[in-house]
């Protein structure tokens, strides 16, 4: 009677095997999880545009301000969209020397120069006065290489101006990075 | 009758439990991401249908006007390279399948002078709207949430969301969608 020989096989192993046979699947969905969570991380994940072009600003002394833009990997910004201004409106900015780009061949703008990965500006400050606070907005226009862009955005700095002698003053992001759970 | 089986310890069968509720977890995962994406087929077209925005001549129009046939809601900027690179796509397609009940409509995050030199640029043949930087914030209410352009809305002839999409379309894409539902 080979069938409640089977049945009471059945009957009496789980209990002793338990354990071990719930490994197998625990593997397979440990494992699945694994791959999901490698899944999502392999999918294209935009930055919002705060994220993707960071600024940042530091005094460098009474008469300048050096502001900086960190572009995450895979985005760049375009030159001839790049804006600084400051305020109080009597400090006003000088002649802003922009760093060469890189050139890009547009099939709808022509040659255009883009940044990527760090620019750094020095903006030379009018009538400014050490111990006073300045703040710079920059505004800012980028794409990703995904093939999106994102609209102009300003951000806005506000640094003091060392002393005369003085170090450079710290550096000061518009927008300091969140912490995360995940990422 | 099998009594004579010992049990397991306590905490073995523990172990046991949490093991399998963590297998439990990692299927209900996995298969939660097989699904496909329940966003736009749940998401109701009615706010979207219900805009109505200039065209280019500073007529309104409301999108409402195309309910009942496959609408492509292209949002795009002259200033977006990408959104301008896949337009030509659009206007072939416009042209193709427009009779059998295709309609696109842009809607330009930019302004009138704008949009009509490069609507005439490229031979544009389906209404653009202009709806400045308004737009952007109606297309964030729409799952635009990194706020970058293109983004894409397709609607099919029984007013579904079928197609939410930040990027560009791809031809693939848009054959699929005229398969699918003309």
């Amino acid at each position: 009677m080979p069938k409640p020989a089977l049945a009471e096989s059945l009957l009496r192993k789980p209990r002793h095997v338990g354990a071990p046979v719930a490994r197998a699947p625990a593997l397979v969905g440990i494992a699945l999880l694994v791959l999901e969570i490698g899944a999502a991380g392999a999918q294209v994940k935009l930055l919002p545009t705060e994220e993707a072009f960071r600024f940042s600003a530091r005094a460098l002394d009474a008469r300048t301000v050096e502001a900086s833009f960190a572009v995450a990997d895979g985005y760049y910004l375009y030159r001839d969209k790049l804006r600084f201004s400051a305020t109080p409106p009597e400090v006003s900015l000088g002649p802003v020397a922009l760093p060469a780009g890189k050139v890009k061949e547009d099939q709808f703008f022509g040659k255009v120069e883009t940044y990527r990965d760090r620019v750094v500006v020095r903006l030379p400050l009018d009538h400014a006065a050490a111990g006073q606070a300045v703040t710079v907005r920059a505004e800012s226009q980028g794409c990703a290489d995904v093939g999106v862009c994102y609209p102009p955005n300003a951000q806005s700095v506000t640094v003091t101006l060392p002393q005369a002698g003085a170090p450079p003053g710290p550096l000061i992001d518009a927008n300091p990075p969140r912490k995360r759970w995940f990422n | 009758m099998n009594e004579e089986s010992p049990r397991p310890p306590r905490g073995r069968r523990w172990l046991a439990y949490a093991i399998a509720a963590l297998v439990a977890l990692g299927l209900g995962v996995y298969a939660f991401r097989l699904l496909p994406d329940p966003a736009p087929g749940s998401r109701d077209s009615g706010p979207l249908l219900a805009v109505s925005l200039p065209d280019v001549d500073g007529h309104p129009q409301s999108l409402s006007q195309w309910r009942g046939r496959l609408l492509v809601v292209n949002f795009w900027a002259t200033w977006c390279a990408p959104c301008k690179e896949e337009m030509p796509m659009f206007v072939e397609a416009q042209s193709a399948h427009g009779a059998k009940g295709l309609q696109f409509v842009g809607i330009a995050v930019d302004d009138a002078v704008k949009v009509r030199q490069f609507a005439k640029e490229i031979g544009l043949n389906y209404p653009a709207l202009i709806g400045g930087y308004g737009a952007m914030e109606l297309s964030k209410t729409l799952g635009n949430t990194i706020m970058a352009l293109p983004f894409t809305i397709v609607i099919d002839p029984k007013g579904k969301v079928v197609l939410t999409q930040l990027g560009p379309v791809r031809p693939a894409q848009l054959e699929r969608l005229v398969a699918d539902f003309l």
